[in-house]
């Protein structure tokens, strides 16, 4: 459909009293559709309702435009018809008249008789028949409201624009009218644009939500597209499977610009102390079995004890917001994906590079791949079943879901799947989905199987929605899950703390690998502040024999999660060396010339060595070996190019020297 | 039980009318007795050379209290009729001065550049004291009578223009954006939008003005004679009846509470509540 509402590169710069100026919006850019519902959403004084009355015309922008239907908008009028926060009815006319006044101004060639009609016809819209002649001083807030947008309705106007329209309301009334207005809205086509600050009631009503940075300088930090069918029911629209993973990522949006608010007021401090250079350090991690470390760390006392005595866990809703926190530095560092660190240097699918170097890693194995059930109904019980499966039935899409593009997940999946002659690209289709949202998306029959780390696949198992296929305990025993990461220039700006935050870590691994630990850490992974799930679907792998949930006997995998154990804890190169021949395989990178050196510098085994030697822990790891995979084949530590030549199913493999950005110095 | 409701209800009431009369009408009558108490001591004990309040009355009761309306032709007039006559003034030069004062108002509000270039003028003006206008005005006009008026009218007009005027420039943001939208213009912003939001303050004005023009009224008309409250005083002076100046201050007083409180009750009937 084309743009109805075209908002283009919009500046808003205000002359303050004292001749300085304030930027209050920043190259706003947004396209609107035509009867789209959009909602503008941010902390207050984000500039919204600045944008608002730009669109409206009240407001002039200091540069850029808005475009309505290929003309500029220039003054206001009343083809985008407002409706004010604080109502702005006027208190000397009755509810007629105000209504009146409008219809009477914009539809001058009809009759009395039609002008009448028309207000008397949205009188009953909104349901003020009684109220008809009242004046607003003796209305309810919620009525006076509904004054408000009859008075809008009934000039027709192509664009409604909405300023915190129940922002006043109880909570009772402004359910009431959401319903109403949704209900105009759909049955009129109108194109609105609203603004609030309540999360729920933009999800209940808006085609896409628009979240804006907080100020000055706003823009629109993120678009969320909210698929939930219409017409939708506010008592209904909770239960649709998307409906919380939308929410969380709207309140996450909100919260982040909170903290980034309370960061600007603190101003990037620094504690030094206990002989470091920074003891209050934020790490993020993602809601996993395998995040056990950071909270063992945290919660037995390993931070504190090595110095890091103000450590913050941040519970982040995805990996991408664990790439985007360590890169801009909201994060000192972040448990991540195994292959992050690496693409995250060099810029994979076409990112900024940011180098990130890890010295730990934090844990080994620990994922599955889950099945939908209805494929274990169907009979598969094998990589083949399930090529003979997906071939049988070619005109859906098989769509698997993952975790991120440089996860483990990903490339043993694309690993798994090609192994059986599965094109992970062509054959299936694969995408990005978060950890803790895999079930909620399989239930809802958006995808047919995932590879996730624990406790989301024993979930699926346990409400008996899926089956686990394959462990990665039978494709590649030992692999290197979860890494340490962060910013090679943090790194180097504080390297003390670096090797204290490994050591801390290191001792927290290995905590983590006595067994008889289990127990207790199991009870803290299950605390709403970390990963708040259930035990009966914690306990498979990290302290029970794990249940495949098809039909075999739940078996005991000593292995399941690696933290300590078989010096899991270094981080080998030929590790790293298979990533990077996998990410160039599915064309995430081209094959660095360089590897030698790239793998140098985002591996920093001398903080290991330095963190395990202080700990009097062993600081080698396995001499360099050949990796071989369940299907044979293998990666020799020095011909990468020969490994991934004798893979059969790949992208165009393109072999490139790869500059990364000069080393920075420490400042 | 109808019965005893009823008998409840008509209990609060008597009680509620009971807590009326002791909170709000008791305390005044006493002030005013403890007054008269002392104003009679202070006379009877010979510090104050005024008339006591027994004796005023004594002097007034007839025919000034009992009888407000007799008329023995010239300026001999009850003080009803004195007090009508001195109304009839302030009626006109009142008016007057409500209407060139709204109407002025409001130009000078709606234009940024009048309201630079005359806002000085009007600012030195209003603090001339009413009287000093009348040798101007009688000179100019010839007449006591009109001068009089006139002498009320530009009393008036100040508070009333300088609040139309702050009416106009305060006018909400709310209400010009609402006319903005609608694209309202002309005669129809005017009517719908603007007049209406500017009533409130056109309202403070005419009571500040309705209380001037009174205090005005009285010193114009000890000067330009005639019948009048005003002149009645002087007369009284000039004839050492100290008695009749002091029921006809009463009067005063009482007339100029009455006009303040018309002026405010008609601006509660006019103005809607969310306004005030």
């Amino acid at each position: 459909m084309s743009v109805f509402v075209e908002v283009d590169h919009v500046d808003r710069i205000f002359t303050l009293p004292d001749g300085n100026t304030y930027t209050a919006l920043k190259n706003i850019e947004l396209k609107i559709k035509q009867g789209e519902f959009i909602s503008l959403i941010g902390h207050s004084g984000c500039g919204k309702s600045t944008l608002l009355n730009i669109i409206a015309g009240l407001d002039r922008a200091s540069r850029g435009g808005v475009i309505l239907e290929g003309r500029q908008v220039k003054e206001p009028g009343p083809d985008r018809m407002v409706v004010f926060q604080n109502y702005s009815l006027l208190p000397w006319m009755t509810v007629y008249e105000n209504i009146s006044l409008a219809v009477d101004e914009v539809y001058k060639n009809q009759t009395k008789a039609e002008r009448r009609s028309t207000v008397e016809h949205h009188i009953d819209l909104v349901g003020l028949r009684q109220a008809r002649d009242k004046r607003p001083s003796e209305l309810s807030g919620g009525m006076k409201q509904r004054v408000a947008i009859a008075r809008a309705l009934a000039i027709r106007p192509k664009l409604l624009l909405l300023d915190e329209p129940f922002g006043a309301l109880d909570a009772l009334t402004r359910g009431g009218l959401q319903e109403q207005l949704m209900k105009i809205c759909e049955e009129s086509h109108v194109t609105c644009v609203m603004v609030t600050h309540d999360v729920d009631e933009a999800l209940l009503l808006s085609d896409r939500i628009v979240m804006l940075t907080n100020g000055p300088e706003a823009q629109i930090g993120q678009i969320l597209d909210v698929s939930i069918p219409r017409p939708r029911q506010r008592m209904e629209v909770v239960n649709h499977p998307s409906y919380y993973a939308l929410r969380n990522e709207l309140i996450y949006f909100l919260n982040q610009q909170k903290r980034i608010k309370q960061r600007k007021a603190k101003q990037h401090v620094v504690i030094a102390g206990n002989g470091l250079e920074k003891v209050n350090l934020e790490i993020g991690f993602i809601p996993l079995t395998d995040c056990a470390p950071l909270v063992v760390a945290k919660e037995k006392g390993f931070f504190a004890k090595h110095g890091l005595t103000d450590v913050t866990l941040s519970r982040e809703p995805s990996w991408k917001e664990i790439a985007k926190g360590v890169g801009t530095g909201r994060l000192d560092a972040a448990q991540m994906v195994a292959g992050m660190p690496l693409a995250m240097t060099l810029g994979a699918g076409g990112k900024t590079p940011v180098p990130i170097v890890s010295a730990l890693t934090l844990s080994r194995n620990g994922n599955a791949i889950t099945l939908s059930k209805k494929f274990f109904e169907q009979g598969v019980k094998t990589l083949a079943d399930l090529k003979a499966a997906i071939a049988a039935d070619s005109d859906t899409v098989h769509t698997l879901g993952m975790v991120h593009p440089a996860s483990m997940h990903n490339l043993l999946l694309r690993y798994w799947l090609a192994s059986g002659g599965i094109h992970p690209d062509e054959d299936v289709s694969l995408t990005v989905i978060p950890p803790p949202q895999m079930v909620a998306n399989l239930r809802a029959g958006n995808i047919d199987g995932y590879c996730v780390g624990e406790p989301w696949n024993s979930r699926a198992v346990y409400e008996e929605l899926g089956f686990v296929i394959a462990t990665d305990l039978d494709l590649w025993a030992g692999h290197p899950e979860k890494v340490l990461g962060v910013r090679e220039e943090w790194a180097n700006q504080y390297p003390q703390t670096h090797v204290a935050l490994v050591k801390a870590l290191l001792e927290a691994c290995d905590y983590c690998d006595d067994r008889r630990n289990r127990e207790e850490i199991l009870e803290l992974l299950c605390r709403p502040e970390y990963v708040g799930s259930e035990p009966a679907y914690t306990r498979p792998g990290f302290l029970d024999p794990y249940n495949r949930g098809d039909g075999s006997a739940p078996q005991q995998l000593l292995h399941f999660n690696q933290f300590h154990v078989d010096k899991a804890n270094y981080r080998d190169r030929t590790d790293l060396l298979w990533i990077l021949t996998q990410l160039a395989r599915w064309g995430l990178i081209p094959f660095p010339k360089n590897w030698v050196e790239v793998l140098d510098r985002v591996s920093r085994t001398d903080v290991f060595g330095i963190a395990a030697r202080e700990l009097g822990f062993m600081d080698i790891g396995h001499d360099p070996q050949p990796i071989k995979l369940f299907d044979g084949k293998i990666l020799y530590p020095d011909r990468p190019i020969d490994y991934l030549n004798s893979l059969e199913i790949k992208h165009q493999i393109r072999i490139e020297e790869i500059a990364i950005d000069p080393i920075v110095a420490s400042v | 039980m109808t019965a005893t409701l009823d008998r409840s209800r008509k209990n609060l009431q008597q009680k509620a009318i009971a807590k009326f009369i002791a909170k709000k009408v008791i305390p005044p009558i006493v002030a005013i007795a403890i007054f008269a108490l002392v104003w009679q001591l202070l006379v009877m004990a010979g510090i104050l050379n005024l008339p006591s309040p027994t004796t005023v009355i004594e002097e007034t009761w007839d025919p000034y209290i009992i009888n407000p309306f007799f008329d023995n032709g010239g300026t001999d007039k009850g003080l009803a009729l004195q007090i009508f006559a001195s109304l009839g003034r302030v009626a006109i030069g009142f008016s007057l001065s409500a209407i060139v004062g709204i109407t002025l108002g409001i130009l000078i509000g709606s234009n940024e550049f009048v309201y630079n270039a005359v806002d000085p003028i009007f600012q030195v003006l209003r603090t001339v004291p009413p009287l000093a206008w009348l040798p101007l005005s009688l000179a100019a006009l010839q007449q006591s009578n009109p001068s009089a008026i006139f002498v009320i009218f530009i009393t008036a007009i100040w508070p009333i223009i300088i609040n139309t005027t702050v009416g106009v420039q305060q006018l909400p943001q709310d209400y010009r954006n609402v006319a903005r939208v609608l694209k309202l213009r002309g005669s129809k912003y005017f009517f719908k939008i603007l007049f209406p939001a500017t009533v409130p303050y056109i309202f403070t004005g005419l009571r500040i003005g309705i209380g001037l023009s009174w205090l005005a009224i009285v010193a114009a008309e000890m000067l330009v004679g005639g019948v009048g409250i005003g002149f009645f005083i002087w007369d009284a002076y000039n004839s050492s009846l100290l008695s009749q100046i002091i029921i006809a201050l009463l009067y005063v007083g009482v007339v100029g509470l009455l006009l303040d409180r018309i002026v405010a009750f008609i601006a509660s009937k006019v103005v809607p509540e969310e306004q005030r």
